[in-house]
């Protein structure tokens, strides 16, 4: 680290996390119906409801679920070595979707305790995961390879399998399903929320930790091994950690896509690729752009919503065609 | 003294096929040897088992007379900086970043020094390649990065330096200063092994051949004596001659 780049990486932190900030400030009193600071302060119903249980919630969700989303999809980007990696490439969020999808069909409301499409998805999650581990190891080694082979394959069986799910369940339940696979994001109640943030926030603490063994893992296995990483290791957290931020977040939000391939690329595009400094600015950035699409989402046909999923796939998907175009990503 | 790397008794086998068999030899510091042998001869894998990548089926790699499997990834990153064949080309990170992984296993602190800095800087002049430390390494030509890469594990500080086929992708000239670079390194006491192709490189600047053939050491011998001695070029083709001439004396083929 240059004087100089030390102090641009500086800036770039302090930036993100003012955006993030102001995001979280700022994005709640957007909506369809107007709030008035006034009423606020002065805790007048129903503005005061309005916000306190419905906007702010919401907004921390998107602000906490686009940066889960963009910080996996960075951590598989990198450890993979595959600019097309995202969240979902290795299998645990369709997985995820799959559990909620069969809650969805099976009318199951609530299940131990939470709600049914959140327990179905992470039972979901934790089986893929499990399956993918076991069909990657040999020798009691992983390799990158092993993980794409076995994701990938268990990826297009759960795809598979939700299509099926989809097509046998009646026109109630196939309605539902499809608005949930589309990703959409909802006040949640607080408890939930609070569980949600302190999984996301120590799981990307722990990974972004780990910043120096994703640049090695970046460059290569070989190059990783004999340069102090554990391969092996590494390989495994990653993928457990990707598999915790997607799945928690596919089970509150549904499959929302390209935070996860998009960000990480513009943020790579824009900082260079040390992950020290991708990571913690994919992370605040992806919340923000998840939030901000969200509430774009609630104004742009109100009283329509427009699903956080698709404003992200609109946005998202030109503005990568934009950054290849340019030619400066990875 | 003892040697600061043996090879004992190597022998690795992908599934019934055996690679190595019995492959041994000692380096000492300060020895440049080339590792040569024709396609599949297992010169990778050896590297590979040196570097502590791969386990060998059978035998043992001491590194300062402590058993490899009993070094932890950091410490031999330490001792031992590996170039590997084939690193990923379409990489945003710049290049003066690269070659501060070289010391990562150094220190623990999230950020390198400016002491790492300045050693970082000092291997990337002597790797000609100081001028590209800004560039993203995707936008740099193949013998560009190839430099970058050596530049890194020179970074590293190593006591022993693997290198596969570290002149792919270098021009004529480019070629001729890496070998430099390698015997001045070696000069300074490092161990040098580089899997090499090219014959006339590792005679003008390599100390020692080793040359792998029916899974073992087919030969060991000085690179000084190896002419007078020209047996071991009929392992890499029957076409190949020994010509004195203007140059000094060379390999050349018919």
């Amino acid at each position: 680290m240059t004087l100089t780049s030390k102090r641009l990486s500086a800036v770039w932190l302090a930036g993100s996390a003012a955006v993030f900030i102001a995001a979280a400030a700022f994005l709640p009193f957007v909506g369809p119906s107007r709030l008035d600071w006034v009423h606020v302060v002065q805790r007048q119903e129903p503005d005061w409801s309005i916000l306190t249980q419905l906007r702010v919630s919401r907004t921390l969700l998107g602000l906490f679920a686009g940066g889960a989303l963009a910080l996996a999809g960075s951590v598989f980007q990198s450890m993979l070595r595959d600019a097309l990696a995202t969240p979902y490439t290795l299998g645990v969020s369709t997985g995820a979707s799959l559990g909620a999808v069969l809650a969805i069909a099976a009318n199951l409301h609530t299940a131990l305790g939470v709600t049914g499409v959140w327990a179905g998805a992470l039972a979901g999650a934790a089986f893929v995961l499990l399956l993918v581990m076991g069909a990657a190891r040999k020798e009691r080694r992983v390799s990158v390879s092993g993980l794409l082979l076995a994701g990938i394959a268990i990826n297009s069986v759960c795809g598979a399998l939700i299509l099926l799910v989809l097509g046998l369940s009646g026109m109630s339940q196939s309605f539902a399903i499809s608005r949930w696979l589309i990703g959409s994001l909802d006040a949640v109640e607080y408890p939930t929320l609070l569980i949600y943030v302190a999984i996301v926030t120590v799981v990307s603490v722990g990974v972004i930790r780990q910043a120096r063994q994703w640049n090695l893992l970046a460059v290569g296995e070989s190059w990783a091994a004999t340069r102090g990483a554990h391969v092996t290791q590494s390989l495994v957290a990653g993928y457990v950690a990707g598999s915790v931020l997607a799945a928690t977040t596919v089970a509150l939000t549904g499959p929302i896509g390209f935070v996860g391939l998009v960000v990480p690329h513009v943020v790579r595009a824009r900082v260079g690729g040390d992950d020290r400094l991708v990571m913690p600015c994919a992370f605040l950035l992806g919340g923000v752009l998840l939030a901000s699409c969200d509430a774009l989402g609630r104004v742009l046909l109100a009283p329509a919503e427009i699903p956080a999923g698709a404003i992200t796939a609109f946005i998202g998907g030109p503005h990568l065609v934009w950054v290849v175009r340019k030619g400066s990503t990875r | 003294m003892s040697a600061l790397l043996q090879v004992r008794g190597i022998g690795w086998h992908a599934g019934p096929v055996a690679v190595l068999h019995r492959v041994g030899f000692d380096v000492a510091a300060g020895e440049f040897v080339a590792i040569m042998g024709r396609n599949g001869a297992g010169k990778s894998t050896l590297l590979d088992i040196i570097a502590g990548i791969r386990k060998p089926s059978e035998g043992i790699v001491t590194l300062l007379n402590r058993p490899l499997t009993t070094w932890s990834a950091t410490e031999r990153a330490r001792i031992v900086a590996h170039l590997p064949q084939n690193l990923r080309t379409d990489m945003t990170m710049r290049a003066e970043a690269l070659v501060l992984m070289g010391r990562y296993a150094h220190q623990s602190q999230w950020f390198e020094s400016s002491g790492d800095l300045e050693i970082a800087h000092a291997a990337m002049q002597r790797c000609d390649c100081f001028q590209y430390r800004d560039r993203a390494l995707g936008t740099l030509s193949g013998g560009e990065r190839q430099r970058v890469f050596l530049a890194a594990c020179l970074a590293q500080r190593p006591q022993v330096l693997l290198l596969d086929e570290p002149t792919t992708f270098l021009d004529i000239d480019q070629q001729l200063h890496c070998f430099t670079v390698l015997r001045d390194e070696a000069s300074r006491g490092t161990a040098c092994l580089a899997v090499t192709h090219d014959l006339n490189l590792a005679l003008t600047f390599c100390t020692r051949l080793v040359v792998l053939a029916g899974h073992a050491v087919a030969f060991d011998l000085p690179a000084a004596s190896a002419l007078h001695d020209p047996g071991w070029l009929r392992v890499f083709s029957e076409r190949l001659r020994v010509e004195t001439g203007t140059a000094g004396v060379r390999v050349g083929y018919q």
